[in-house]
């Protein structure tokens, strides 16, 4: 994962290329200290309270907790608007570890993986790749999926069944509780969680099965939202943001459009204002941009077609599946999604489940029929839809 | 660079020595245990002859007399014994933990131990 050609550094939030460190990590580190902020995490925390280093305890309660409020907003600011960004992700990340082991009252997993995964982010360079982040990821997996694989209570689905049913009081499972033999659903939802988890830990071992992997990863934190109504606090921004580590950002993306179309024109308007690192490279197809990948004209015409360009080769995507990797590979987007289920305050938890289910249908592979479908309409009706189309060609279905 | 592939060594190493020592305590500290246990319970405390009330037991030992704790059980009475240990040897209390694991039947814990 190279480093993208450095650039002058940038005010703009929404800049993650060129700011000194690989895309990816820029923007994990960007989405984790966006949600802390957006959270008010800054108000959880500690002075320091029964101290895994006790010579921690010694520090002046009030003093210590007001500097490490201060360094954290500042350090998650300076990470926001890219500036040092590496030192930036060190200091923040090394805020939050200090808070963890300085009060036991304060510990808890969500915030050790923030801290950890921003001060390997900072630690990250070019010779070692993101191998360590890869790594911390992998370990939390093997990690949570051992600890419960080895719980008596998560055997026999004790656990779950008292969580869903006493503490959550979750509708769906307690009416599927009692439709089977007592114990079996927490069975089932237990072993699945424990499957999942070393399973993801084996995966993301495996590059082959990365993107698998992270489809799989996503869609386990989800459904945890889904099923509690709660992000664990950071715990749902954190690992959602942190399989960012696991994508390599292309080094070329080329979107290959009907020049003569006005809604196409006015979408590529709209898409180059929010595409702040100009990662996005529009050639109309009518200039035969598409023969250097043999696209046939006919298919250019019939719908927008995405080219992305890794070292090892290049991939092409055409209708709804190359509009959704517009959205995910900009920068933009995905730091606008974070902040949308961050900022509502307080508990929010309709809302948070409706917002990550409807984006979550959206880009499950299974919703690919339905957006075709639309996309197909929008695109043989794209000349009707817009006065400042040329076309010189009629539409597809219309010859 | 060593330095830094260093420090990240060790933050790895740690949380592997975390996950290797959880097979033989009860605590889950930096080992990944994530909800792993419910632990429901209910403290008091007398201090000199006296019970703490529910606003003195949250200052005292900055957890609620009766409430959940989403990990490890020894967690809830590591919070109530470390502060006895490190904070009030001069006015100790006498704790008692009435509390259960993932629903299952109530147990009492005591500090100091009987």
């Amino acid at each position: 994962m190279a480093v993208s050609a450095p650039l002058t550094p940038s005010w703009n939030p929404l800049r993650c290329a060129g700011q000194g460190l690989p895309v990816p990590l820029a923007l994990m580190a960007k989405i984790v200290a966006l949600a802390l902020l957006l959270t008010g995490h800054v108000r959880l925390l500690p002075d320091p309270f029964l101290s895994f280093i006790p010579v921690l305890d010694l520090l002046p309660g009030p003093a210590f907790q007001l500097t490490l409020q201060a360094v954290f907003v500042l350090a998650a600011l300076a990470i926001l608007f890219n500036r040092s960004l590496g030192a930036a992700c060190t200091v923040l990340g090394l805020t939050i570890l200090l808070a963890v082991v300085s009060s036991k009252a304060y510990y808890g997993n969500n915030k050790t993986m923030c801290g950890i995964m921003l001060l390997l982010a900072g630690l990250y360079h070019p010779r070692t790749g993101v191998w360590f982040l890869r790594a911390q990821f992998v370990l939390v997996y093997f990690g949570a999926g051992l600890n419960k694989l080895l719980d008596p209570d998560w055997q026999s689905g004790l656990f779950f069944d008292h969580w869903a049913s006493a503490r959550l009081k979750n509708p769906f499972y307690l009416w599927l509780a009692p439709q089977l033999p007592p114990l079996v659903a927490g069975k089932l939802f237990c072993w699945v969680t424990i499957g999942t988890e070393l399973a993801l830990a084996a995966a993301f071992m495996a590059p082959r099965l990365y993107p698998a992997a992270i489809w799989v990863s996503l869609l386990f934190h989800a459904s945890l939202l889904e099923f509690t109504g709660t992000t664990f606090t950071m715990f749902f921004y954190v690992m959602e943001a942190s399989v960012l580590v696991f994508v390599t950002w292309p080094h070329e993306l080329t979107i290959l459009y009907d020049g003569g179309c006005g809604i196409c024109n006015r979408i590529r308007r709209f898409v180059e204002r929010l595409d702040f690192d100009r990662g996005f490279q529009w050639e109309a197809f009518q200039t035969g941009a598409g023969d250097r990948w043999n696209i046939p004209r006919a298919a250019l015409n019939e719908r927008l077609h995405l080219v992305v360009s890794h070292p090892a080769g290049d991939r092409v995507y055409a209708g709804f599946r190359a509009c959704k990797l517009i959205l995910l590979y900009n920068p933009s987007f995905l730091l606008a999604l974070a902040a949308a289920i961050a900022l509502p305050p307080g508990d929010a938890a309709l809302y948070r489940r409706l917002f990550v289910a409807v984006w979550l249908a959206f880009f499950f592979p299974l919703f690919n029929s339905i957006g075709e479908r639309v996309y197909n309409w929008v695109a043989s009706n794209r000349h009707r839809l817009s006065r400042e189309s040329t076309c010189a060609v009629e539409p597809a279905g219309r010859q | 660079m060593i330095l830094r592939a260093v420090l990240a060594s060790a933050l790895l190493a740690f949380q592997i020595a975390a996950i290797l020592y959880a097979r033989t305590a009860p605590t889950r500290y930096f080992c990944w245990a994530p909800f792993d246990m419910q632990t429901d319970f209910e403290a008091t405390a007398i201090v000199q002859g006296r019970e703490l009330t529910p606003s003195e037991i949250r200052a005292r030992y900055r957890r609620p007399h009766k409430g959940s704790d989403n990990r490890s059980a020894q967690h809830v009475f590591d919070m109530f014994e470390q502060t006895e240990r490190r904070y009030h040897a001069g006015d100790p209390a006498r704790i008692t933990i009435r509390y259960r694991v993932n629903g299952k039947e109530w147990s009492t814990w005591q500090y100091p131990r009987p």
